[in-house]
């Protein structure tokens, strides 16, 4: 079966048109927390990483439930089953779509954190650290995409993404008992452990099989139904 | 396109490389200004006064007319070609010039700097501070900047940050201040950047670290939005005009005072709130005193201005390790500060230009940075 390019394009740039409001509200709200930690106060980072985070969630959960959810609710399906559009092209579309939609904010920031962390007297190991914490949300966007395309239950999908979200507390909690990890952190130097290294290929390695199996499953459907 | 907007073109092209020059002039002067004696790492045991009669004048203005000039060609190329062509022109000419750049300029600047500290006789309170930083067995490494290549980072910031205000449509409200008279500007803008200005030391610094701050974008991203909506409203200089007059005489005596200021008012990490107003003021006023200046003089082809205007660029991101070189090597000789500046600024612009002449002009390099 073959993509029909264009109309995949077509289709993401018709999200991308559709969610760009959404998206200069999180980028600047980052620059904004980015212009916080700049400040070099305790009081100004720590409202600065929390509102990192708080954009990187949000702008994940965004993406799922604006192109997916609401377009369900909104019956758009099946206006785009009126469109010279395979399950494929539509798959690859919504797949494109929410992938570059969460991926705009996440790499600016996560391009902000890292400068953050080594342009100031931040300890560099916070690199290894704030990489973990972008790669559980890198993660926990990826299976919140793939459960959102995979069933036709809001609750199931809303489930997932707060879930996976929230899950980052106990994550962090986690990460806090691992000894490789934790007392690196405050160690001016970058220290590639074994159990850091290894949680990122996990992670990373994880979160693209969910979505290659995702986009696989959805390939092999004849109907969109 | 208009024929008013070809018009407008030549001097927003000069003034550009006006401010250029103006910018080699001022970090050549820092050299030789009392004022920056204890923070300027090739500052001079000969000292002119005059310096900073004149020195902060142009950096209240050069880098706001930067600005400005800079939203102005960028709502330029929006109009004519979109958002998207922007967005490659900016990778194209800002990000990929700055990648490039920003590790040569650190280590010509750093070489040149360790090796006046451990050479020059008569060295600066910094190269001082430098040699005792270099003789420690194992000297910390200092926070990574990005030297006078922040411009090039701040308009990376600000071209992103044009983007979110064009997506979101912030422009309205303030497209409609344009439309009243232009007194609106010239007294609303300068309360607008007075905060950013109080939250940092008098005379500004310059923003060269890696994370972004909110005064720096505020204060030049005000010039930037000023710079794209003078684009959208092509009358409003027009209507800015008749004040001419008025805007120099409050000029002269803004100047005054701030000099007096600065004189009188120890270093300090904050400005206070009278000095941060008067500089918001002069930054707001010298910058459309300088436009409309441009706009009467300078709104017309010419050669050599068209020539220094292809090599501000090269001649911007080449000309502080060129700079810092020679006043290193002009240190310990015993000529007055006026001799010094003259051949530091002739030097600079000289190797610069030939720079540009043998390595820019006529190359691929012309594409990034002509």
């Amino acid at each position: 079966m073959n993509l029909n390019l264009p109309v995949v394009r077509l289709l993401v740039l018709k999200d991308w048109q559709l969610f760009q409001k959404q998206l200069a509200l999180y980028v600047l709200a980052g620059f904004v927390a980015l212009c916080f930690i700049g400040l070099g106060k305790p009081w100004a980072f720590y409202v600065g990483s929390l509102m990192l985070i708080i954009v990187l969630v949000a702008s994940a959960c965004f993406s799922i439930s604006t192109s997916l959810l609401v377009e369900r609710k909104d019956k758009t399906l099946a206006f785009a089953m009126s469109l010279p559009v395979s399950p494929l092209d539509f798959t690859a579309a919504k797949l494109a779509g929410n992938v570059l939609t969460f991926a705009v904010p996440f790499l600016v920031i996560l391009a902000g954190t890292l400068g953050v962390v080594l342009a100031t007297p931040l300890p560099d190991g916070l690199v290894v650290y704030s990489l973990l914490v972008f790669a559980w949300i890198g993660f926990a966007f990826a299976v919140s995409l793939a459960v959102a395309m995979s069933v036709e239950s809001e609750g199931w999908a809303t489930f997932a993404m707060i879930g996976s979200m929230v899950l980052i507390n106990p994550y962090l909690m986690a990460l806090g008992q691992v000894p490789a990890i934790q007392t690196r952190i405050a160690q001016d130097a970058i220290v590639w452990t074994p159990e850091a290294v290894g949680l990122l290929a996990v992670l990373g390695g994880l979160g693209v099989v969910v979505l290659a199996a995702t986009a696989w499953h959805h390939a092999r459907k004849p109907a969109f139904y | 396109m208009a024929e008013g907007d070809n018009a407008r073109l030549h001097y927003f092209d000069h003034l550009r490389a006006l401010a250029m020059l103006a910018g080699v002039l001022f970090h050549a002067a820092l050299a030789y200004s009392p004022l920056m004696q204890p923070w300027w790492p090739p500052a001079d045991r000969a000292t002119l006064p005059a310096v900073d009669l004149v020195a902060w004048g142009l950096h209240l203005v050069r880098m706001p007319l930067f600005f400005l000039v800079a939203g102005w060609f960028a709502a330029h190329v929006i109009a004519r070609r979109g958002g998207a062509a922007l967005a490659r022109q900016r990778l194209r000419r800002i990000a990929l010039p700055f990648l490039v750049a920003w590790p040569l300029v650190a280590w010509s600047l750093s070489a040149s700097t360790g090796w006046a500290a451990m050479h020059v006789e008569h060295p600066s309170a910094v190269l001082a501070l430098v040699r005792e930083w270099m003789q420690q067995p194992d000297p910390p490494s200092p926070p990574p900047g990005t030297a006078h290549l922040w411009f090039l980072y701040y308009l990376l910031l600000l071209s992103v940050l044009h983007w979110v205000a064009r997506t979101l449509e912030l422009g309205r409200r303030a497209a409609a201040l344009l439309q009243r008279h232009p007194a609106w500007v010239l007294l609303g803008l300068p309360l607008l950047l007075a905060p950013a200005l109080a939250s940092v030391s008098a005379p500004h610094p310059a923003p060269e670290g890696l994370l972004p701050t909110f005064w720096a974008l505020g204060f030049y991203g005000a010039f930037y939005a000023l710079g794209a909506l003078i684009h959208a409203q092509p009358g409003w200089l027009a209507r800015l005009a008749p004040l001419s007059t008025w805007l120099w005489c409050g000029i002269a005596l803004a100047y005054l005072l701030f000099l007096r200021g600065l004189a009188a008012a120890p270093a300090a990490p904050t400005a206070s709130w009278p000095m941060a107003a008067l500089e918001a003021l002069l930054a707001t006023w010298l910058t459309l005193a300088c436009l409309l200046a441009g706009r009467r003089w300078l709104d017309r082809p010419s050669a050599p201005m068209r020539y220094l205007s292809q090599a501000s660029y090269t001649l911007y991101l080449v000309h502080l390790p060129l700079l810092f070189a020679l006043q290193y090597g002009l240190m310990d000789l015993e000529w007055s500060a006026g001799t010094k500046l003259a051949l530091s600024c002739a030097g600079t612009l000289a190797a610069g230009l030939l720079v540009y002449q043998l390595m820019v002009r006529h190359t691929p390099l012309a594409r990034f940075i002509g």
